[in-house]
This record gives structure tokens, sequence and C-alpha cells, in this order.
């Protein structure tokens, strides 16, 4: 009897979780396996900021129950991380030594937090929040801090602003509005962001940078270069996110910013193909590379690269950008447009 | 050497161990070579056979003097390239490999023990009795003083004639003062001087004196002239104010100049001249500086440190673009246009290749391009017929004999632009090639060494230190003279805690399967699976064992072995065995003096 497909997707998010569904659509008996480092069930990231700061409860988060894996046979084996893949070998080393060996692999690993080089040296004082694990883990130290310092420059830093002034939290907000993710701010924006802020009591600042974070006894004291001194509980750094591929690196698998694939999303390789925040897409009209953005991108993603595995060959295309407001202001962007 | 002289006595303890160190064995069996390329692989990673793990044992038992005489016995550079070592034996350190956590930090180390020894540290020169011949040494760069070094200690008379005012070769001109402090190369060099080799400066070969008299002059002749040519991207405007070459730009910073660089800069290239040219342009004032690759960052040729900090100083580099002309304005650059590529596969190494996109091009504003795409030697100054390999002197294989009679080559005039470890080796090897063709005879050969060792107090904890990361400056400071030495240097407290975390390969535990009686108690006490019952072993091509075919049936096993490459040299096995079948022997691979 011929050993069944074992299809593999690393990564639990929306591009994941739409793979394994058509894996699953299109193909009964084959064995499906989801693979995630975070320690809980596919949940929305756009909820973490009311999340963690008690607003919401777990179940909330969640986008669908376990039950639905049970009765699609999709194996979920969460909190177990990829450390390294044999393409060669069709083999992920998991850490906790594991082999798993896959006869298609889809890499769906979405984004991990984009630290801008210049606060490299500060990142063990940072706290972010890309993930569940983190979120967890930060949850604590939220409810506990009365003055918070938020470095932001994406929309997530924006939604933990208004789940924290329900808290009644102290805060002070560095606009990082140059590096802004994923979307440029043109321009008034960054100044009307600032002013709506502040109407709302919150210390806004735009476009200053950090020249130094020290801590002491549980206090951070940050200095900026315009000469500003901020001392909070707390430092989050919401910068946005970058493809999170520093496990593939190394592996024979095409990277550069993100995981090199065509317009088919397929790697160099022929049985792994890459969707989501972490894939880098070559487009052949465009004659250039993008890098995809947003739920709905992801999910799209994720089932194309699936069906092409399967033997279709859909050509992959990011949806069109929708408008969101931002603090008052509108934003173009495809990323959330989903809610 | 005889089971017996390892016969190791605990209750006389360390004492009694130490006493028993005595005995020493050589071999030159393939089986051992070939033994230590796999279970040493830092030191076999080093193209200079550096011993690693003895100078990293060294630090550890704070013989900073120690470790810095280790490491000079084959590398004359300790404290410059402990800082600017492209550190190929990291690449290869256990503590690197899959669920091992990273690699030991062999550079810092090697930096730390210049560093920390005392500042009336002694030299130690092995001086081979003078043998009356005259070498001539064309070139000051780091391959052409390791070689005359190597040929002042082996007796001979060296002259080494530069082309440039100062000694250093690439060191001196081409590695900026803020990755290499010039006090630092000053006094290695000095060193390497006051064995009485005689350097005459700002001579061009060529010019002041020809190749063809040094050759009637001299007993022999190394050449060491380097990579010192830039090859050109042939682009349109590349001829206009505000290009440069890597090369170039580099060597005239280290001469003083202040090249006008502007506000935007693109480097075009991704090795250590190409990052070393944007950190210096972020220095000179510029405010955007990207690197511009045709494959992709994991592709370049450089260690993840320095690209860190090209990073920290806010460098962008983007990957897959190709430069296809650059324009200008009443003779300056203006602006760059650039064209998208994509990897293809390649059945050669490096096995992608960067092909351009057709109408991919999109355009950057520019105040100055680098172009850092490599160099090639110079050859203009040979008077005499000689075989070329392109670019490069061709010499015979596996040797530094050029096809001129008593003319050597070594370096990157030979091998294309490596980098600095492998001059220092090349260099070495080439003197003791011309040594034996003028006495006639090897005086120095490679060898392992095995003396019988105390068990080591490595413990399992030490497995588990984070690598100790070496402190640099703030962003600030870098940038306020471009001459500031950006990392700072272990103090003697981290660089103990890191030379900890070395496995210490060269330590070698084995088991006397004639005189174990297979009680498990050394794999009892193991803390990780580095104790096998194995059925079989596999045997490599130059007879050393490679792996073990582990069983757990005991109908099946033919020995209880140490897998050395699993083995974390804590000792708890030599403890444990109620047999003291377990030795410990310190093998090393050395250069053995043969006039001994």
């Amino acid at each position: 009897m011929p050993k069944k497909d074992h299809y593999v997707i690393i990564g639990n998010g929306p591009a994941g979780n739409s793979a394994a569904d058509a894996f699953r659509a299109n193909d009964k008996d084959a064995r499906v396996t989801i693979i995630s480092d975070e320690a809980f069930s596919f949940f929305y990231r756009h909820k973490l900021p009311q999340f963690v700061a008690g607003n919401i409860g777990e179940d909330d988060l969640k986008v669908r129950p376990y039950s639905v894996y049970k009765e699609q046979n999709i194996r979920l084996r969460l909190g177990q991380c990829v450390d390294r893949i044999d393409p060669e070998e069709k083999i992920l080393y998991l850490r906790h030594m594991e082999k798993v060996g896959y006869t298609k692999l889809v890499i769906a690993t979405g984004g991990s937090p984009r630290i801008l080089p210049s606060l490299t040296s500060f990142e063990k004082h940072l706290r972010f929040m890309t993930g569940y694990n983190n979120a967890i883990k930060l949850m604590p130290e939220i409810q506990k801090a009365k003055t918070i310092t938020i470095l932001g420059g994406d929309l997530i830093s924006f939604e933990l602003v208004k789940a924290l002034r329900t808290m009644k939290k102290k805060i002070f907000f560095i606009f990082y509005s140059k590096c802004f993710w994923p979307v440029e701010l043109t321009g008034n924006m960054s100044a009307k962001i600032c002013a709506n802020m502040k109407k709302k009591n919150i210390e806004a600042y735009a476009d200053d940078t950090v020249e130094t974070l020290t801590e002491k006894g549980n206090l951070y004291t940050l200095k900026t270069a315009s000469g500003r001194t901020f001392k909070s509980d707390l430092v989050c750094c919401f910068l946005g996110l970058v493809p999170n591929i520093g496990y593939i690196i190394g592996s024979g698998i095409d990277t550069e910013r993100g995981v090199l694939v065509n317009e088919f999303m397929q790697t160099n390789y022929k049985d792994i193909y890459a969707c989501g925040d972490c894939a880098q897409i070559y487009d052949p009209k465009l004659k250039d590379y993008w890098i995809s953005i947003g739920w709905s991108n992801a999910g799209l993603q994720g089932k194309i690269a699936a069906m092409n595995l399967l033997g279709s060959s859909k050509v992959v295309k990011p949806l069109p950008k929708s408008i969101r407001d931002v603090v008052g202001i509108k934003i173009q962007t495809s990323w959330w447009d989903h809610f | 050497m005889k089971e017996k002289d390892f016969y190791f006595n605990k209750e006389q303890g360390h004492a009694r161990a130490i006493k028993i160190i005595k005995e020493v064995r050589f071999s030159e069996d393939s089986r051992d070579y070939g033994y230590m390329a796999e279970n040493v692989p830092c030191q076999d990673g080093c193209p200079a056979i550096t011993n690693i793990p003895g100078y990293i044992r060294c630090i550890s038992e704070e013989r900073f003097g120690r470790s810095y005489e280790l490491n000079r016995m084959y590398n004359i550079f300790p404290g410059v390239l402990g800082r600017i070592c492209s550190r190929p034996c990291e690449k290869r350190c256990r503590h690197g490999e899959a669920d091992l956590g990273e690699p030991v930090n062999i550079c810092h180390l090697k930096r730390s023990a210049a560093d920390l020894k005392s500042s009336w540290h002694r030299i130690k020169e092995n001086l081979y009795a003078p043998t009356g011949y005259k070498i001539a040494v064309v070139g000051a760069g780091p391959a052409g003083l390791a070689s005359a070094h190597e040929l002042a200690t082996l007796g001979h008379k060296v002259t080494v004639f530069e082309a440039m005012e100062q000694p250093g070769g690439m060191l001196m001109h081409g590695i900026p003062e803020f990755r290499l402090p010039r006090d630092i190369l000053d006094l290695e060099i000095k060193n390497i001087l006051r064995l009485g080799v005689d350097l005459e400066l700002g001579v061009e070969i060529g010019k002041r004196t020809s190749l063809k008299s040094l050759l009637k002059d001299y007993d022999a002749v190394i050449t060491a002239t380097g990579c010192m040519n830039a090859f050109s991207a042939n682009l349109p405007g590349e001829d206009l104010d505000g290009v440069y070459s890597g090369l170039d730009f580099m060597m005239r910073v280290n001469n003083g100049e202040r090249p006008k660089v502007g506000k935007e800069v693109a480097v075009i290239g991704g090795g250590f001249t190409a990052i070393d040219c944007s950190r210096m342009a972020i220095r000179l004032g510029a405010s955007k500086v990207s690197v511009n690759l045709r494959r992709t960052e994991e592709n370049m040729r450089i260690d993840e440190h320095e690209k860190n900090e090209a990073k920290f100083e806010k460098i962008r580099i983007y990957g897959l673009v190709r430069p296809v002309r650059i324009t200008g304005k009443n003779g300056r650059v203006k602006s760059m246009t650039m064209e998208r590529t994509r990897l293809i596969y390649t059945p050669e190494p490096p096995f992608r290749k960067a092909v351009p996109i057709e109408n991919s091009e999109f355009t950057i504003p520019v105040d100055s391009v680098i172009i850092a795409i490599g160099q090639y030697p110079e050859t203009g100054f040979i008077d005499t017929k000689i075989k070329l390999d392109g670019h490069r002197i061709w010499t015979s294989s596996d040797s530094y004999r050029t096809s001129v009679k008593k003319l050597y080559a070594a370096g990157d005039c030979v091998t294309g632009a490596t980098d600095v470890i492998n001059a220092v080796a090349n260099g070495r090897q080439a003197a003791q090639e011309v040594d034996e063709f003028l006495i006639r005879r090897k005086r120095k050969k490679r060898i392992v060494r095995f003396e019988a060792s105390a068990p080591s107090d490595r413990k399992r904890s030490d497995d588990f230190i984070p690598q100790v990361k070496l402190p640099v400056l703030d962003r600030n400071s870098r940038f306020k003279k471009i001459t500031n030495e950006v990392e700072l240097g272990y103090d003697h407290e981290s660089a103990f805690k890191e030379a900890k975390r070395c496995y210490l390969c060269n330590l070698k535990f084995e088991i006397d399967v004639d005189r174990c009686i297979y009680c498990s108690a050394c794999i009892d006490v193991a803390p990780r699976d580095c104790i096998k019952l194995i059925r079989d072993v596999e045997v490599k091509k130059d007879g050393s064992y490679g792996d073990y075919e582990e069983t757990t049936n005991w109908r099946n096993v033919v020995a209880i072995a140490i897998d050395n490459k699993r083995c974390i040299r804590c000792g708890k096995c030599v403890e444990a065995c109620p047999m003291d079948c377990i030795s410990v022997t310190k093998v090393e691979l050395i250069e053995q003096d043969l006039e001994a």
C-alpha cells in the first residue's frame, strides 16, 4: 500500500490555515499537519491589544475552535518550534529534537517584530506583541504598569493605545512616522495623528528617536535625540513586521527579505511553497518583488500555495487596497480590511 | 605510548596525573590527521592551523601571554586578526552545530589574549642558526610579512621591498582604523622586524629596481604583492566625479584624505571592502548609505557580525539588484539606474547566479557611488617570462613555486583576493618551501602530537553559557572621530566566561575496550549521549573512524565508545569508571621541528 502524502504547514496564521483547508478539501486521504511555535490556537492578531488589556478573553481571540481541526482530520502541533529545514531530505528539525518528514511543505510563518537597527542594542528592554506567546507574557506587565512608553510605527500600536486608554494608563507615544509600517504616511498625516492623540490626553511626539534606554529597578528611562526624557514602567515597540525566516537561512531555500517565491508561490524547491507575510513574491508583470501584508492576502495566498502544490497553476495577485481609519486619519491599505 | 602510561590513579588525584604528563607521542598516520580534521574542527578550519582549543584553554586559565604566543606560533598577527579575521574557525565550531547554541567567539578570544596579556610580555621566537642565504620578499602585506618572519626565524637574511611608504599592505591601507587601530598593527609589524628583517619602503619593483635584478642578487624571491587593482564594473558613467573604486576610496581615507561623498551613497558589492566603504561613508557625513547586491544578503561573503554592525550604523542592504548606468550633471554623479535580478540555480558553486530581469530598471538619486566588486593582482612589474593564471600568478599545484626559477609567490597575488588569515598561512608555507629549496631538506613538518592529560574540569552548565557579546561603542561615539575603534574588547571576566564555553575538542576521551567490563557506569553518568554502545563503526578513506553504529541489544555490542564529537569533556566518565580504563589525551596538530 503506498504511503500517504504528508502535507506539512509551518505556521498557524491565516495563510497556514487556509492552506490546510485547501489541502484537506482536495485530498481527503493525505496527512495534513500544522506546526506552530505559538502555544495557542489560530487567533485574531488585531484583537491582541484588547486581550492584553483584559477587555476580552481567550475565547474571543480564537478564529475557530479545535473541533474544526478534529473534524477535518488536520493535526495541530502547537508550541513546537521548527529549528531547521532540510529540503534535500524533506525533513523538519524541531527544537525538541524531533524530526518530521514531509512530502509537501508550506512555509507560512508570518512576520516577527521589526526592530530598527538603531534599537537593536536596547532590544532586551523592549516588549513586542506579534503573537499570542509574547502577548501572554506582556499581559501581567501591562496590568501592573502605570506608565507605558510606546514606540509606535504601525497600526497595532494605535490599537494598543485605544486599549490602554480604557485602563487609564499614562501613555507616552513616540511616533515613528517616517518608517511607518506597512504604508508610507504622506503630507501632514503624521502631524494630524499626533494632534488627534494629544486631544485624547496622550503625550505623542512625532519623529523623535531613542538615544538611550536604561533600566533601573524596573523603571525604564528613555532619552530621545531631541533631548526628551521619559520614565516609564514598560517600553513597548510596534514598528511592524519583517518576514520570519531566520530558521530558513542557510537551508538552501532562497531568501532575501523573505522566502523568495515565484508568482505561483513556489520556492526554488518544487515541493516547498511559501505564502503570507513571510513570502517575497516575484511578479513578472511588475518585474519586481513584493511582500504581502495582511490577513486577506495571507488567506488567499495560503489557498493558492496549497492548490498549486496539488497541481494547479494559479497566479497570486495582491488584493486591492482599502481605506482604514487611524486615529481620525484615513490610511489606504489592504491590511486588516477583512475585519 | 602504552596504555599503562596513561594510567590515572584517582586516589592520588590531580597531582599524580600531572606527574604522568611527560610522555608524548607523535604520529604521521593518516588516521590521526583524519581524527584531527573530524574532531577538532576549528583548527582544521583555520588556514594557519592555529591551536585554537589550546589558546582558549590558556585564557580560561587566565594565561593570556601564553595564549597569545600559542597563536603567534602560526599566526604572526594575533592582535590584528583578533579584530578583523574572517573567522573560518567559528563556522566549524561544534557549539554552532544544530541544537548546541552559537559558536564560541574564537576571534574575540584571540583579541582578548592580545589585549589582556602583560605589557611586558615576552615574545618567544624559535630561532634557527643563520644560514647565510639572502631572500627578497616583494610586498609588505600580511603574506609578505608572514613569510619574512618565517624566513628570518629559519636563519635567512630577509629584505622586504614595499612600494608604499608604510608597511602592512591591505591591513594598513585597505582596512579602516575603526576596525583596526594602527598602533596594534604597528606593534605586531615591529615585532617581525626585530628579527633583523630589512624593510625598504617606497621601492616599487620595476622602477627603482627590477625583479630580474632581485632574482640575480638574492638566493630566492617571494612575491606577495596582493591584489591592489580594483575591478571595474564597466558601467556607463563610471568616470564621473563622485564615483570611486572601493579600494581607492579606502586607501585615500587611510592616507588622511576625506573624499567628498555627499548625503546619499550607493555602494556596489557585498564583500568586506564594500561594507568598510559603506561604514566609512557614514563617518564622512553621508546620511543614506545603501549596499547593493546582485544576489542576496545570505550569499554575502562577510560574517553576520559585520553585517549587523553595518545595519546598526543605519546602512541598508538591498539584494537582487544590479547597476546599469550612472548618470551625472556637470561631470558629477547625480543618479544611478539599477535593474532587478532573480536567482537561478547553477550546478557549480556557488550554486546560485543572479540574472537580470528585463525591463525592470529603476533609478535612485545618489551623490556618490562606490564600486567594490573585487580586486586583482598587479603583474606589470614582472619583467621576466612568467606563467599567469588569468590575472593571477600561476604556481605549481600544492606549491608556491612559480614558472620562474627561484621565484615563489604567496597570498592574494596567487589566490585572488581572499582574507588575511589565508594570506598569513600562505606566506608562512611559501617561506618553508623556500627554506626547503635552499637547505635541501624539510625542517618543519605538520604532525599530530599526543600527550596524556588530566581530565578537564568542564561542567555541564558551561554548555549553557550564552555567547558573550563583545561590547561596542554606542553609535554617536563611533562617529565623533572616524578612527574611533568600534569594538571595545572583552575584559578579564568576559574573556574567561566565553573561554569556558569551548568544548576543548582537543581532549580525546577513550575507553580501553580490553579492560572495560561493560558495567555501563560511564553511560549512567554521561550528561548527554556521548558514550555509546556500538555494533560497528564507519571507517573513512584515510582509515580514521567516522560515525558509530549504535545498538541497544547487548548481544550485538562490540564495544563501548566515547563519541568525541558529542563529548563535553566533563570527566564524569573517568571518575565513574571502576576499572580506570578511560584515558584522556591531549591531541594537537602541530609543526614539528625536524632539526631537534
